[in-house]
């Protein structure tokens, strides 16, 4: 036993009491000797006083030297007892290895998850964004209601008015720039490369500022045509291609065959507005009218803004919907686009990833409260065999603060231990997570566990130790200390304790219930993600992604190009067929519009409706495995032979419903358009997005330069990889390729959200369920062991086994119950914030409910029949004779 | 009045407080008695000077104090010398002996 027992420190009153006590003895006793010396008493007084020198300085001096005295002694005191804590602490988790183990193992997961999450959500969602006073920068989308479109782009001669006229903004600029498709190809000086590129308008760099490290951005003058090859790189890029050469700023670089000057070098947190790095902003005057299309139906243009002070958001959209609206009725051209959508930046940027994140934050916060719950009572537990230890020490004269503290000290020893084993998960987790779902995270390159994350592990680790201590401290502390010294028996737990421990049976079930709910509901949704019929083959198809060279510059050398690129292809061995679109599904949503702009007169419905409209070519849909009616392009359909259309079912059904439109002759403007053939339905933007009508043309009468090959091969398709690059190298050595990937790795990257989420929940779910189910456990045994005479006389006096199996499975089956009622009510509520990031289930679903709760109480079952057993093993005779 | 002794008298005050209480514990009262008593009256310690000083050490930790009564039956805090004043006391009176064997080399060559 430690020792503990300590002098009671003095008072402050006490301390300045006896400094008087002690100066007015000192007075006194001089005053006395100088009357015995013949003094009168009123001269005596006034002497010693006189003599002594300054009594109040002196009076002040010393209260506080003894003040300090104390507080030193007071210091140490603490010091040495927190060490005795401390080594008691290790001593008495040492004594306890199983409960030592279990407590250390769920709070390593539960800290762990919560400092892995909270990584991502800093380097995500708190991380400041890399432009100047980004509070004031809003995203702008042009919308058409009547079509559907919400966040729609703009149109080069509406951004332009829009511009013009915006009083509101400080300053406005564009952008045009899809992952993976606007791009620029970098020539001479090494391999040709494609590279990511943003086309920039005017007011791009004015309006989000970013501050190059080298040279300067793109200025107003150099967007006119003549001043326009003028290019900012990428730091990526600086590094990869330059070695990060100074000199590069004002040196000229090859890009699309074109010599451009270098003004500038970004520095590397900014990207915008790709998410993770960019290779080059040039001005987008740069691509010609012939390019792009500068007319008000073309709509390209993403648009950000600077507001000025004080202006929000919602004024601003105002004033931008009454510009379009204004402009919509000015060119009857452009209908239906007359209203603004306006979001902060950070909104824009993060609006995706936070609801999942903001789930994920949610469900680890459970599982580190279903962790704490859990030991608090596996402490109260330990406390009921540890009372006589606790009332032994109180008797040594160790007060009711001083016990709490001794066992609070355990409680963060404990905490603190399993904060640092969860640290070193997190960060183990937190590098898996970087290195594979970082492509899920916009502004992930800050994922790391770094000081701030180690501060927050120690913090919430401290709260950890404290939620699951208090508790059992101040119980264990509490009035029930002098009973059982006075008792002086083994310690048993009252009814209050055992009421206490229910009550956090209760809350665990009811907290495994919300997070295997939401677990359920996220596999779920997964699955059913997964289960969606994409419309066609992804098994053994080869990607290839890349885009006809500039040089290629008429329409007939691109075509040339096109079907020559296809058969080098083709003649590859283990090719069984090859074809190219524009966009292959998963890979941005082609070119849309609407059928009455189009120009479709002989819709019944559906005047409005958004179109796709995708450039592929002979053999497509063979080459995808989509089944076709009537038939697909042929290489015979060229530019000298009648113009022809394929769409696809959901086009059909949208236009001419009931109607079978194969051979059909459209009229288009003024031209005639035949309707070939009919194909299924292909999920062109996701697998949780709805098919979009479909209009099909034949790259060979309708030439883009963007080329999405795909390659049925015999067996891997990654095996071919090499192979084809090689034949496309073979045939045209600048031929600059984007990626090679594969359709099942496409199809796999577009759900690599919903997966990791599904996968993480799933985890938390599986945790809850297991630390659920241990509560139950616990207690139950725990109370088997405290009622074993109770039990063995009701054996003995003939109770049936069923009757002891009902007496213990009904406690557990009891709390299981009122947990599972509570809980279902908590995710019931908590689970409607998932319903966003759900995909084909509503976050209410019965069935789910049910079957967690069905698992749930299996769980219970499992965990109330050990002791259940247990209990039936109670030999009667041992039973009455024991204790 | 001067509110701090100087450093050089400040230094001589602890190692006289310390040596008187190196023969018994005492009370504030008796250590100046026996200061003035022992020097003949030649070294008059201000009290208050003396008491700073024992608030002083006995934060140091190179005395204690605890209440007693006097002779004459009243309640008094009594200082005692504690190991480590003891220590302080023999570091102190070398250093002086040396210091004013030096001083006196010079003022006084032999």
């Amino acid at each position: 036993m430690p020792r503990s027992f300590r002098f009671p420190f003095r008072s402050r009153s006490r301390i300045e009491s006896e400094v008087d006590e002690e100066l007015a003895f000192h007075l006194a006793a001089m005053a006395e000797r100088l009357r015995s010396e013949g003094w009168s008493a009123s001269e005596a007084d006034a002497m010693a006083r006189r003599q002594f020198g300054d009594v109040e300085y002196t009076r002040q001096y010393c209260r506080s030297e003894d003040t300090r005295r104390e507080q030193e002694k007071h210091r140490m005191a603490i010091a040495e007892e927190t060490t005795q804590d401390l080594r008691y602490a290790f001593r008495s988790l040492r004594s306890a290895p199983g409960f030592t183990l279990i407590a250390l193992a769920t709070l390593a997961l539960g800290i762990g998850a919560n400092a892995a999450i909270f990584s991502v959500v800093r380097a995500v969602l708190l991380q400041p964004l890399p432009f100047a006073t980004p509070d004031r920068i809003v995203r702008v989308w042009d919308q058409n209601p009547s079509a559907g479109i919400e966040e729609g782009v703009f149109s080069e001669p509406d951004f332009n008015d829009v511009r013009a006229s915006s009083k509101l903004a400080e300053s406005i600029g564009g952008y045009f720039f899809a992952d993976g498709q606007t791009g620029l190809d970098l020539t001479g000086n090494g391999t040709p490369e494609r590279l990511s590129a943003a086309l920039v308008t005017p007011g791009f760099f004015e309006t989000l500022r970013p501050r190059p490290i080298l040279g300067r951005v793109i200025a107003a003058d150099e967007h006119e045509v003549g001043h326009n090859r003028v290019v900012v790189i990428g730091y990526g890029l600086w590094q990869r291609r330059f070695a990060g050469n100074p000199r590069i700023v004002g040196s000229t670089i090859t890009l699309n065959g074109d010599p451009f000057t270098v003004v500038g070098v970004m520095s590397p947190d900014f990207a915008y507005p790709a998410a993770q790095s960019l290779d080059a902003w040039i001005p987008v005057s740069y691509f010609g009218p012939d390019a792009i299309g500068r007319v008000r139906g073309a709509h390209f243009i993403s648009m950000v803004a600077r507001l000025g002070p004080g202006i929000t958001p919602e004024r601003f959209r105002t004033e931008i919907s009454g510009i379009l609206t204004r402009l919509s009725k000015s060119y009857p051209d452009n209908p239906g686009w007359n209203s603004a959508g306006v979001k902060s930046i950070r909104e824009s940027i993060v609006g995706d990833v936070q609801r999942p994140l903001y789930v994920l934050v949610a469900a680890v916060g459970m599982v580190l409260l279903i962790t704490c719950v859990n030991i608090a009572s596996l402490l109260l537990a330990r406390a009921s065999t540890r009372q006589r230890e606790l009332a032994v020490r109180a008797a040594l004269g160790a007060g009711r603060g001083r016990i709490i503290r001794q066992l609070l000290t355990e409680s963060f020893a404990l905490a603190l231990a399993g904060g640092a084993l969860g640290a070193l998960l997190a960060y183990v987790a937190v590098r898996a997570l970087a290195a594979h779902g970082g492509a899920e995270l916009p502004s992930a390159g800050g994922l790391h566990v770094d000081g701030v994350v180690l501060a927050f592990t120690v913090l919430i680790s401290l709260i950890a130790g404290l939620l699951f201590g208090a508790m059992p401290a101040f119980r264990a502390a509490g009035p029930a200390l002098e009973r059982s010294l006075r008792a002086g028996t083994r310690g048993s737990v009252g009814a209050q304790g055992q009421r206490m421990r229910s009550a956090l049976v209760v809350a665990e079930v009811a907290l495994a219930v919300v997070l295997a709910a939401g677990a359920g509901l996220a596999a779920k949704s997964f699955a059913r993600l997964l289960a969606v019929n994409p419309g066609f083959d992804t098994s053994n198809r080869l990607v290839v992604e890349l885009h006809i060279p500039d040089r290629y510059s008429t329409e007939q050398m691109m075509r040339v190009y096109y079907q020559r690129m296809l058969a080098t292809i083709a003649r590859v061995p283990g090719v069984v067929s090859v074809a190219s679109s524009k966009n292959l599904p998963m890979q941005g949503a082609g070119e849309s519009t609407t059928a009455d702009r189009l120009g479709l007169q002989d819709v019944p419905t559906g005047q409005g409706a958004p179109v796709q409209i995708q450039f592929v070519s002979p053999g497509y849909f063979k080459t995808m495995g989509v089944p076709v009616q009537g038939r697909e392009f042929e290489w015979t359909d060229r530019d000298s032979t009648p113009e022809v259309f394929v769409i696809n079912q959901a086009a059909a059904r949208r236009f001419w419903p009931g109607e079978n439109v194969v051979g059909k002759v459209l009229h288009i403007g003024k031209e005639q358009v035949q309707i070939v053939g009919i194909v299924g339905d292909m999920r062109q933007r996701g697998l949780g997005e709805p098919v979009d009508p479909t209009l099909y043309l034949t790259a060979m009468q309708n030439m883009r330069v963007g080329m999405d090959i795909v390659v049925r091969t015999q067996g891997d398709p990654l095996n071919l990889s090499r192979a084809v690059r090689n034949a496309i190298w073979s045939m045209e050595p600048n031929q600059t390729i984007v990626k090679v990937t594969t359709m099942d790795l496409l199809l796999g990257g577009a759900v690599a959200r919903q997966r990791l989420l599904a996968w993480l929940l799933g985890v938390f779910g599986f945790i809850g369920l297991v630390l659920g189910a241990l509560g139950i456990y616990g207690l139950l045994a725990f109370s088997v062991s405290q009622r074993r005479q109770e039990i063995g006389v009701r054996t003995a006096l003939g109770a049936p086994r069923s009757a002891v199996l009902r007496l213990v499975i009904g406690q557990g089956m009891m709390l299981t119950i009122v947990g599972v009622v509570i809980g279902s009510i908590a995710a019931r509520l908590l689970t409607r914030q998932m319903q966003t990031v759900l995909f084909g289930i509503t976050s209410g679903d019965v069935i789910t409910f049910v079957e967690v709760i069905a698992v749930l109480v299996g769980a219970a079952l499992l965990a109330s029949w050990v002791p259940a057993r247990r209990a039936l093993a109670i030999d009667p005779a041992t039973a009455l004779r024991y204790d | 009045m001067a509110r701090e002794s100087l450093g050089l008298l400040q230094g001589t005050v602890d190692v006289l407080i310390l040596k008187t209480l190196s023969w018994k514990p005492l009370h504030g009262y008796a250590v100046a008695d026996l200061i003035r008593q022992r020097s003949g009256g030649d070294l008059a310690v201000e009290d208050a000077a003396l008491y700073q000083a024992l608030h002083r050490l006995e934060r140091k930790g190179l005395v204690e104090s605890e209440w007693g009564t006097t002779d004459g039956n009243r309640r008094a805090r009594f200082y005692s010398i504690t190991a480590d004043g003891r220590k302080q006391l023999r570091t102190n009176v070398a250093e002086l002996r040396r210091y004013v064997s030096a001083l006196f080399r010079v003022l006084e060559p032999a």
